[in-house]
């Protein structure tokens, strides 16, 4: 026993090193076929967190360049699913809507009527009355153009009227904007029969030329219905959050001209 | 005593976090990335025993791990750098030179003793570790290249930072 005290003594670093490292040696052979779930889930509390903060603080760097890629892919994307919404004839241009990144250089909310400047002007194709969106849902609709600027009128405008359609039972009616804040925005029209629930989806009809029909334009908060009317009227709030409006698209609805043509002729 | 405690432990925690959050995120190729934690072990004090350098090298190892989620891998690697330690300064330096010094630094040592020191060191350590991830992935010619490029570049980020963290008390001595 004595013997095997001295032994110890006098090898203890050496005895030490081999039992670490076998601890450390069965520790890597046991994390091999469970891809160490055990042990991450151990470290996520402490490791997880700083390397939370540390992703964190370098996302500030590249947020910007991040903004540009994913703002460019999602143009790119809705461009795409406009190609397969009419997948006719290979031979002619249909995409009858096509889309393009703009940003927003100044924006107002808290005015009667609000107006949107965004960096995109006739030398990039922007025109009178094209609808302009953002990834949250409508923002507005162009209304004057310079060579390199657009101003839009915003959806948070009093002149401004969008045609909407309820999403759940296809009903059509009108939001307008009374100048009650800019989260919320009020749906006229709506036929006075029609069951309206709260939080029920709006979308975009696509009776105007300037919007496809199913974007986003907010959800029914408050619904009043009046006794004497055939129409009831509801409070919305809006999708787009204009507040903080940094990426919008510009919808160009390619086959404008040919539909104005046929209004004129009538 | 409590001085160097805490200095120590400032040392780790510095260490740590140079490591984790900014040597790791360095990688040219697939295997040739700084590792510089090791140093932790190499500047201990000479008198330091034995067995507690090798409890500080799992302990250093294991934090690593614990970020990495590499469980033992660089335990592993660090403690045999730590138990190699004595033997690697018994060969390079003689026993009374050793008494007359407190611990190994440029400073003390002079600047080529301490790269063949940490050269030595870091060889080990990165030797242990990729053969132990071997157990995982294919360990081929390249890997053993860039094993042999690893060590120098993470012996120059280590000398760098000495430089960097020079203590500017020495300097008043001198």
């Amino acid at each position: 026993m004595y013997n095997l005290l001295v032994f110890i003594k006098k090898y203890n670093a050496v005895l030490l090193f081999l039992l670490v490292e076998i601890v450390c040696v069965i520790m890597i052979i046991n994390s091999l076929p469970y891809h160490n779930r055990k042990f991450v889930s151990m470290s996520n509390n402490i490791s997880g967190g700083i390397h939370t903060m540390s992703a964190n603080v370098g996302g500030y760097f590249s947020l910007k360049s991040e903004n540009e890629i994913l703002s460019q892919h999602n143009t790119l994307l809705m461009n795409e699913l406009e190609k397969r919404r009419f997948p006719t004839d290979t031979m002619i241009h249909h995409e009858k809507f096509t889309y393009m990144p703009a940003h927003v250089i100044s924006n107002s909310i808290n005015r009667v009527n609000n107006f949107i400047l965004i960096d995109r002007g006739r030398l990039d194709g922007v025109a009178v009355d094209m609808g302009v969106m953002c990834d949250g849902g409508v923002v507005g609709k162009v209304v004057n153009v310079s060579n390199h600027y657009a101003s839009v009128m915003s959806m948070l405008n009093t002149e401004t009227i969008l045609s909407v359609r309820f999403a759940g039972n296809k009903n059509i009616a009108s939001v307008i904007w009374e100048s009650d804040g800019y989260r919320h925005g009020t749906v006229k029209d709506i036929p006075a029969h029609l069951q309206i629930n709260d939080g029920d989806t709006l979308v975009t009809s696509g009776f105007s030329n300037s919007f496809p029909a199913g974007i986003m334009v907010g959800t029914v908060e408050d619904v009043i219905s009046s006794e004497r009317s055939d129409f009831s009227e509801a409070v919305m709030r809006f999708s787009t959050d204009f507040s903080t409006l940094q990426h919008v698209y510009v919808i160009k609805n390619n086959f404008k001209a040919e539909i104005d043509s046929l209004c004129t002729t009538h | 005593m409590y001085n160097t405690l805490i200095k120590n432990i400032l040392t780790f925690i510095g260490l740590l976090l140079l490591q984790v959050l900014v040597f790791d995120n360095i990688r040219f190729g697939n295997f040739i990335h700084p590792v510089i934690y090791v140093l932790f072990i190499m500047v201990l004090p000479f008198k330091t025993p034995h067995w507690r350098l090798i409890l500080n090298g799992f302990l250093m190892g294991i934090v690593i791990d614990i970020f990495d989620g590499t469980p033992g891998l660089n335990a592993a690697a660090t403690t045999l750098a730590a138990y190699l330690r004595p033997y690697v300064i018994g060969i390079m330096t003689r026993k009374s030179e050793l008494e007359k010094k407190e611990k190994p630094t440029v400073e003390l040592m002079g600047f080529s003793w301490f790269l063949v020191y940490s050269l030595i060191i870091l060889f080990f350590h990165n030797f242990a570790f990729f053969l132990l991830e071997a157990f995982s992935f294919k360990l081929s010619g390249v890997v053993f290249l860039e094993i042999l490029i690893s060590v120098p570049v993470s012996a120059f980020v280590i000398l760098l930072l000495l430089y960097l963290f020079k203590p500017i008390k020495k300097n008043k001595n001198l």
